[in-house]
């Protein structure tokens, strides 16, 4: 089955859509093994590690079954980049969704039209027809992911599910034929019922924020060094499955209204909002911690970071704020702030 | 002619006027203050006429982080911003606000007052609504951004219509916050004077520069650079009006005259970008190589009247509308396909022999694209062109020794292409 990538810095592509078009949603992630070589001629070196990293893949070879890319607006880089992909990825469908960076009901009506101009540019590509009725039934599909990811996501507070096995599954359910993501995620659910708590009960609970972090490996050198991420306000978290999408209305308004519903990325504005989302789970799951993580020249995080830390701070709640750039090498020089962290909390 | 002789290789004797207009401005700030009229800080890229319109009292933060670079005080107001955790990555223009707050700085510093409330927009970059979201925040303001939605290169016209909406029922809902917030009313003939001085400054600017085209050129950045800021701050008002008409009457004469800003001009270039306020004086030094600037899209992305679809009726009838679609075909935020476009076409026009390309590490959204920019500039359309790598407002950014090596290899080329 042929497939549509998404570059998305945050998860705001309606992937309903593009399933009621007859295509499989693949994000598309980083790896952080790579050198972005030929991305360093196009992107200027100081600029978001990891989109540049997403360019260096897509310059290399997608997967050979994506038959299109749609871009999603996160920050304004976002834009700039999608132009250097027109020029260098050879694809017939290349979308660029402008999602809203307000939210209020004239972004709701904007954002309506945007994905009406996504479905009219899909018929036209691929002479398919994206009609109301299947992208009811994609919701439908899309909601029982939710759910399950929902209930499964629990199970990092009860100390059952590594926070690094549930990042890399939502991951993969991000990447995969949503029928088999279904398959996928029942057992899963199945098996953490019947599993007893085995992560270590002295390990910091903490909540992670900040860039939509996409390398599972680094989630597991967080772990390791004392810690168990009970829950996350993350793209490749909860971010991903925060509500349902209301089955009762018409389509694209529900899709389009489930997205601007869901906590605010730091891209998007008023990105303050934050601190309230961040501040209500941290209680909700009684964290230790608070864990805000900024890929390198992610701008958005970094301006929201001194307010987040201030508001922290006067609720006396632990928050850690660090950089990483894109490369497994550098998780080692941070060892010694997080050990501080462990220690403080 | 021993009057023009007088000005040669100088600024022009009307762009110190420039001081007084600038000067104006700033008084009109502490005035509002006096007379309890309301204020508003805008990013650039804001319809700052509707403000006008509105009988608000615009005031810049950029306009005043150049203020603080050009007199040698943004480093400081920068590290004071770093040291409130503000990454070193960040904008400068941003931190040297945060820096300039946080101490109280004059205006001669590069200060600016608190404000009734607060206009952003990301029609040139997010990171401006950020930073109002920060200062409203800190200052307990209301803030209200317009968010423009981005052109890419692929953009069909029919993708425009809805975006143009988009846009015009944000400035509309804009009216009623400003109505809320001031108590005014929006006045339809005031929205029209002003609409109308701000489409005459803008004319007066583009007659300006295409005197530029001329060989040789009459102008130099000397004028460019600080006489941009009334069309930043001022479009609507009638007083930058006549500075401009006086420097183009200048210019004019020195056209007729065949006499050009530099005495004896060898290369024509184009700078990209945001110039390094802090560092001006390397502007200068260019001239040591027979070289002048000519045509700076940040200057003349100001003039906001360029696209062809909006005329001076629409300007006057609709100026909600026209503005709305101007703000989606702002010259400085162009897609990399038009902008590639524009470039060639503005180096064949103003007769342009190399292109300087600065990569302003506050600047990402200008500075992404920047690299396929100079790719097709120099392999489809053959222009030489130089990335330089510094920061608008930064100092510590700028390395002024590495920049005069790569301008002078720079200018070795285009000597040689003469050859």
């Amino acid at each position: 089955m042929k497939k549509i990538g998404i570059f998305d810095s945050g998860v705001d592509t309606p992937e309903e859509i593009i399933l009621a078009a007859g295509f499989i949603p693949l994000r598309l992630f980083g790896d952080p093994t790579i050198e972005p070589d030929k991305a360093n001629e196009h992107i200027p070196p100081t600029h978001c590690v990891w989109t540049r990293n997403l360019l260096e893949q897509a310059i290399r070879g997608l997967d050979k079954d994506i038959v299109g890319i749609i871009a999603t607006h996160g920050c304004d880089r976002t834009n700039r980049e999608f132009d250097i992909w027109l020029k260098c990825i050879n694809l017939d469908f290349m979308f660029f969704l402008n999602s809203p960076f307000k939210r209020d009901k004239i972004a709701l009506k904007f954002f309506i039209d945007d994905m009406k101009e996504l479905i009219a540019q899909l018929e036209d590509s691929f002479s398919v027809k994206v009609s109301s009725e299947k992208i009811k039934e994609a919701i439908k599909l899309m909601n029982k992911i939710r759910s399950l990811l929902m209930e499964i996501s629990e199970f990092r507070s009860k100390m059952v599910l590594k926070g690094s096995e549930f990042h890399a599954l939502v991951k993969e359910v991000q990447q995969i034929d949503k029928n088999e993501a279904v398959k996928l995620l029942e057992a899963k659910l199945k098996e953490m019922k019947t599993k007893k708590p085995t992560i270590n009960k002295t390990y910091k609970k903490i909540m992670l924020t900040g860039s939509d972090l996409d390398d599972t490996e680094f989630i597991e050198y967080i772990e390791n060094l004392g810690f168990q991420i009970v829950i996350d306000d993350l793209g490749i978290g909860t971010k991903y499955f925060w509500n349902r999408v209301d089955e009762n209305k018409e389509p694209i308004e529900a899709l389009a209204e489930y997205h601007l519903e869901k906590p605010i990325h730091s891209t998007k504005f008023p990105s303050y909002e934050r601190f309230d989302v961040i501040k209500k789970l941290a209680e909700s799951y009684k964290v230790d911690g608070i864990l805000n993580v900024a890929h390198k020249f992610c701008e958005p995080v970094l301006y929201d970071h001194p307010y987040l830390k201030e508001k922290f701070k006067e609720l006396e709640i632990p928050y850690l704020f660090v950089e990483v750039t894109y490369n497994r090498e550098s998780y080692k020089q941070l060892s010694t702030r997080f050990s501080a962290f462990a220690e403080i909390i | 002619m021993s009057k023009v002789e007088k000005t040669h290789n100088k600024m022009l004797n009307a762009t110190q006027g420039l001081k007084n207009i600038m000067g104006r401005h700033f008084l009109a700030i502490e005035q509002a203050y006096r007379d309890g009229k309301p204020t508003a800080w805008a990013t650039s890229g804001s319809p700052i006429e509707m403000l006008y319109a509105m009988d608000v009292q615009p005031m810049l933060p950029e306009n005043s982080a150049t203020v603080s670079a050009a007199q040698k005080f943004s480093q400081k107001f920068i590290e004071i911003a770093e040291a409130q955790g503000y990454s070193y990555d960040l904008c400068s223009y941003f931190k040297t606000n945060v820096g300039a707050v946080s101490s109280n700085a004059s205006m001669l510093e590069g200060g600016t007052r608190k404000p009734a409330f607060m206009l952003s927009t990301d029609v040139i970059c997010d990171t401006h609504v950020n930073w109002f979201q920060v200062q409203a925040e800190r200052m307990k303001v209301p803030h209200f951004s317009i968010d423009v939605p981005h052109v890419v290169s692929n953009t069909t016209n029919r993708q425009l219509h809805y975006f143009k909406k988009y846009i015009s029922e944000q400035l509309y809902e804009f009216i009623d916050f400003m109505q809320e917030v001031t108590g005014h009313e929006y006045n339809e003939e005031k929205a029209r004077e002003v609409s109308e001085n701000s489409w005459n400054l803008s004319m007066v600017w583009q007659d300006i520069y295409n005197l530029r085209k001329e060989v040789p050129c009459p102008i130099s950045t000397r004028d460019t650079f600080g006489g941009l800021f009334p069309l930043f701050t001022m479009p609507g008002l009638k007083e930058p009006i006549k500075l401009y008409k006086r420097m183009y009457r200048e210019a004019k004469q020195r056209v007729d005259n065949g006499v050009g800003a530099l005495q004896n001009e060898e290369f024509r270039l184009m700078f990209e970008g945001i110039p390094f306020w802090h560092s001006l004086r390397f502007f200068s030094t260019l001239e040591k190589y027979g070289a002048i600037i000519v045509y700076e899209p940040y200057t003349y992305a100001f003039s906001k009247y360029m696209n062809p679809n909006i005329t001076k009726e629409m300007v006057l009838d609709k100026p909600i509308e026209a503005m709305s679609e101007l703000m989606m075909s702002f010259w400085y935020v162009y897609d990399l396909e038009t902008r590639i476009k524009k470039f060639a076409e503005t180096v064949e026009e103003w007769k342009i022999d190399g292109v300087l390309l600065h990569e302003n590490l506050s600047c990402r959204p200008n500075s992404c694209g920047l690299y396929d920019l100079k790719k097709h500039l120099m392999d489809d359309y053959d222009i030489p062109c130089l990335v330089i790598t510094a920061d608008m407002n930064d100092p510590r950014k700028f390395n002024a020794e590495q920049l005069s090596n790569q301008i002078e290899s720079f200018i070795e080329i285009l000597s040689k292409r003469r050859n």
